[in-house]
């Protein structure tokens, strides 16, 4: 251990710990701005710089180890000092002007800006702003980037390195002119991004937030002569919460419905139940293509981020690819047929909302391959603030049930949100459509957890012994397809774009508190806590289900299935490569 | 009279076949902790600008375990009113080579960049010359002079970027990445090009290390001072009668001597205004501050630095504002953008002073461009950050007068 001194008191710590995290542990807040616990070191704010004795200048806490004997002032004379003029200097370069756009911003309620202002109790603000104008990138169907908001700390361009793999993003320029930009300044819906919003959520300041849908679906909500539905994914109960004060993993399920219904939505769904369908559909795919050893692996097919990221990068294994459409796109293709047949009304006069925890799925909702189903998507903080802007609290509500039609799931169809839940969710009913009976030890636990990659070998019969795979985080996807390609047999991979998967989603709330990893173990384990409290935990003994495919689809995997939950995938590419 | 002591300087030396490499013949010869012993007993400090010793930089690098080595001669030099690289690189090209083999040879190190300025293109014709030259001669490649050693050297350009002269963007430049300072740790000893572990020295630091090998430690220790041995090449330009590289005995003259008696004093102007020492990046010294000893600690006696060597000479007829603009501009232009207070407090700083334009300025803009600069030194990543406020923050406080509305001093 190493023995220091951070602001008069003794703190022993491990090897290699940095000054940040060594005063951590005694409950010191350095102040950062371009620091993120999962990226790697930048130094690039300077914020979190500390007076190190013996050293004629300050040093940058997240990169300075701590060394035996050292002693820090954290919050001296020089440092605040030094650090105010700092944040003086961030503020100058980051357009908060005349026209007050902090109270406008995305990131109004989860700015960083306006923690560390806090942190530091700025008193002055002497710099005059940058005039440069510079105009918004609104190529994606899922992201906007305001460019003036945007203090170049880089965490975007790292998260989409080193978490995902893909790097759409990069600096162009330099000294003032120092940007953050794409390729060619093409714009973030010209290149290979995914639209999984994790530079969104790994931004500090409202530079990147989603496409909004909020004013379409007020629109939609006003107009009297539609029918208004709307669905909500599995991670967006255990999360919504947050942006109402609650902790991460908060359960709010029957409170988000109420609420919804107060919203003025006509009926209110569940993507579970439609998570549901999609195992009933995937699974029987699966079980079809495993016993005639057809196109393997299978790879799994819901995780909208990950489809685009498969297109561009390895396109020659888009026939692996599991054809079932994704929870939120089934959902969308059963109500304007099904649903709306049943209560007898045009599908021109309905308007299907989805509320999730992603912003690619707002992507998913535009592909020419099924643009019909889904109308608008709101990620869960436009569902929060839509609530908040009609006086209502997601939390406060007696809770409600979904509308039952479409609106009852199985445990199976909750954990969809977590890393492995798909999996676990298929093998649920996999083993029942290939024995016949029901699976004894229903938790499949090798598949959960927040490794980066998981193995597991699932025995089913005496013949057959399911190789499974799990990939979350697009690096993790990445290895993994390599060791596919690498010749790793498997039967059935299941892929999230999102590191834990969809409950940590570019739409979810932004939680500026707490690390990211402590985030998500929260809410997945309320996806699990949910499931175990379900009677009905295993997506085929599902009455709705059943009874849908008794009274429209037939049975899993008919033609009727296939046209309205199945789809085709785009080769992509990567232009130039 | 101040004299010249001729230590590097001496004729032109570009073709192998015209020299003997007496100081690499030497090395070979010895262990290599003989070589930094010898070294490191010389007291020669890094020439570049940070003085940092060069027998204990030799020292971590040798001792530094690595399946892949480097040493990179740093000759982007960029450093305004800095140009004596150029003079070794051109004259004494074989000495600046030799100290390169010499640093290879005790760090064991597998492979050589010159990673130089891309403005210097008769340099740069010159190097290419004389390393196929080299080559040639068995100089390089393998079995040096009939040794076990083998070694190579790639001459790498630049791309006009100022901060490429810091050794860690330099090493991103030569990966063919962004030129911008890398987080350190980890040191470039340690982790440096590629990951491995690489030595970056000065081009004047190596033309020593081969005068120190020919010579012997003990001859370059008779010269200098205490805590500055050996001699410096000074780069004096700006307005004096005489601009050119001059090398000097460390401790023999002042820099009022050196402006005087080499550079044949003041052009122009009566008088001089001041001097800014040690390159562009260093703070400014006025007319009264020039009488210490020319040695790192007399300059840093009289509130500068060494630095690099660029003595600048400021006439008084100059005018301040033009100077303070055109330093705040080319700082502001040449930050990287990586760090926040060097991208951004450059940029406010020049907005400041060119909106002052002819005009005076406020003490809140004085103040206002301390604190920025205090921050900068404070805070900043790179030495680029660090010092680029140095000169303008000495010009300032020392021309109030001149500079400063209403100010009674």
């Amino acid at each position: 251990m190493i023995e220091l001194t951070i602001d008069n008191k003794k703190v022993a710590v491990e090897p290699n710990t940095t000054l940040l995290e060594a005063a951590n542990e005694i409950n010191v807040n350095i102040p950062t701005l371009c620091f993120a616990d999962d990226l790697t070191v930048y130094g690039g704010c300077r914020l979190c710089v500390v007076e190190v004795e013996g050293e004629n200048r300050l040093r940058p806490a997240c990169n300075t180890r701590a060394r035996q004997g050292m002693v820090v002032k954290t919050h001296s004379p020089r440092v605040r000092e030094v650090r105010e003029t700092l944040f003086e200097l961030i503020i100058a370069s980051h357009d908060i002007s005349c026209e007050l756009n902090c109270l406008t911003c995305s990131r109004k309620s989860s700015c960083q800006l306006k923690d560390v202002a806090e942190d530091i109790d700025v008193s002055r603000m002497r710099l005059e702003p940058g005039d440069e104008e510079e105009e918004y990138d609104r190529s994606s169907h899922s992201i906007v980037r305001e460019p003036n908001k945007c203090i170049t700390c880089a965490r975007c361009i790292r998260k989409c390195e080193e978490i995902q793999g893909v790097g759409v993003f990069a600096k162009a320029s330099r000294g003032p002119e120092t940007r953050v930009t794409t390729f060619k300044d093409k714009g973030m819906g010209n290149v290979e991004c995914t639209n999984c919003g994790q530079c969104v959520v790994s931004c500090p300041t409202g530079a990147l937030h989603e496409v909004y849908h909020m004013e379409k679906v007020w629109d939609a909500l006003y107009d009297e002569d539609k029918h208004v539905i709307v669905q909500t994914a599995p991670s967006v109960r255990v999360a919504i919460a947050e942006a109402f004060g609650e902790e991460p993993g908060t359960i709010a399920t029957g409170q988000m419905v109420a609420a919804l219904r107060r919203l003025g939505f006509d009926r209110v769904f569940d993507t579970n139940f439609t998570a549901d369908l999609t195992i009933m559909e995937e699974g029987t795919e699966v079980v079809d293509r495993v016993v005639n050893n057809d196109r393997l692996p299978v790879l799994t097919s819901c995780s909208p981020g990950w489809i685009k990221f498969i297109e561009h990068f390895y396109p020659e294994h888009l026939e692996n690819l599991s054809s079932a459409k994704s929870p939120q796109q089934m959902f969308g293709a059963v109500a304007k047929n099904y649903y709306a047949e049943k209560i007898g009304i045009s599908p021109d006069d309905l308007v299907v909302v989805s509320i999730m925890p992603c912003t690619a799925k707002k992507f998913e909702a535009r592909r020419p391959e099924m643009s019909d189903d889904v109308d608008y998507v709101l990620t869960t903080r436009e569902a929060a603030r839509m609530l908040k802007s009609v006086g209502v609290n997601a939390c406060d509500l007696e809770p409600e049930d979904y509308d039952e039609m479409l609106g009852v799931s199985s445990g199976a169809g909750d954990i969809f949100g977590a890393s492995g839940g798909v999996m676990e969710a298929a093998i649920r009913t996999a083993y029942n459509l290939i024995t016949g009976e029901e699976l004894e030890e229903i938790e499949i636990t090798p598949v959960r957890g927040l490794q980066g990659l998981k193995t597991a070998s699932i025995p089913v019969t005496e013949d057959l012994t399911l190789r499974v795979g799990i990939a979350h985080g697009l690096n993790n996807a990445k290895k993994m397809m390599e060791k596919i390609k690498a010749g790793e047999e498997f039967h059935f991979v299941e892929f999230m774009a999102c590191p834990g998967g969809c409950i940590s989603g570019g739409g979810q709330p932004i939680n500026t508190e707490l690390t990211w990893q402590e985030v998500r173990e929260r809410r997945i384990a309320s996806l699990y806590e949910i499931d175990e409290n379900k009677e009905m935990r295993r997506s085929h003994l599902n009455p709705k289900i059943k009874k849908l495919y008794e009274e429209y689809l037939e049975e899993p995997g008919s033609a009727k299935a296939h046209k309205l939950l199945h789809t085709d995938y785009t080769v992509r590419g990567v232009p130039g490569a | 009279m101040v004299q010249e002591r001729k230590f590097l300087k001496g004729p032109r030396l570009r073709n192998p076949a015209d020299y003997d490499f007496p100081g690499l013949q030497r090395a070979l010869k010895m262990e290599p902790e003989e070589v930094i012993q010898e070294i490191s007993e010389s007291k020669l400090l890094g020439r570049g600008g940070a003085g940092f010793p060069t027998g204990t930089k030799w020292d971590m690098a040798f001792k530094e375990e690595g399946e892949f080595k480097y040493i990179i001669c740093n000759a982007d030099e960029g450093e305004p009113g800095t140009f004596k690289d150029r003079y070794l690189l051109d004259e004494r090209t074989l000495k600046v080579l030799e100290g390169m083999l010499i640093g290879a040879y005790v760090i064991d190190a597998d492979y050589g960049y010159i990673y130089i300025r891309g403005e210097y293109f008769k340099s740069i014709k010159i190097l290419q010359e004389a390393l196929e030259e080299a080559r040639e001669a068995g100089i390089l490649g393998e079995n040096i002079l009939g040794s076990d050693f083998s070694f190579d050297i790639k001459l790498v350009r630049g791309a006009g970027c100022y901060v490429c002269g810091d050794e860690t963007s330099l090493l991103n430049s030569l990966e063919g990445m962004r030129g911008q300072s890398r987080t350190k740790p980890p040191y470039p000893i340690s982790k440096g090009l590629c990951g491995c572990p690489t030595l970056v020295n000065n081009v004047e630091s190596l033309a020593c290390v081969a005068e120190i090998l020919h010579q012997g430690a003990s001859e370059f220790a008779t010269m200098g001072t205490e805590d500055s041995k050996g001699t410096k090449l000074v780069c004096l330009s700006g307005d004096v009668n005489y601009p050119g590289v001059y090398e000097v005995e460390f401790g023999s003259s002042t820099l009022q001597e050196i402006i005087t008696d080499l550079g044949g004093g003041p052009r122009k102007s009566h008088d001089i205004k001041f001097v800014i020492p040690g390159g562009l990046s260093t703070r400014i010294l006025t007319r009264d501050k020039l009488d210490y000893k020319y040695s790192y600690e007399g300059l840093e006696e009289a509130g500068s630095s060494l630095g690099s060597g660029g003595v600048m000479v400021v006439g008084s007829e100059q005018d301040l504002t033009a100077i303070l603009t055109r330093i705040a501009r080319f700082y502001m232009d040449e930050s990287c953008g990586t760090c926040f207070p060097c991208r951004e407090g450059n940029q406010q700083i020049y907005k400041i002073i060119s909106r002052v334009g002819k005009g005076k300025f406020t003490v809140n803009q004085l103040e206002i461009i301390e604190d920025l600069g205090n921050a900068m030194a404070e805070a900043a990543r790179c030495g680029l950050g660090q010092s680029a406020q140095y000169p303008t923050g000495t010009i300032l406080a020392e021309f109030k007068e001149e500079l400063v509305e209403g100010a009674v001093y």
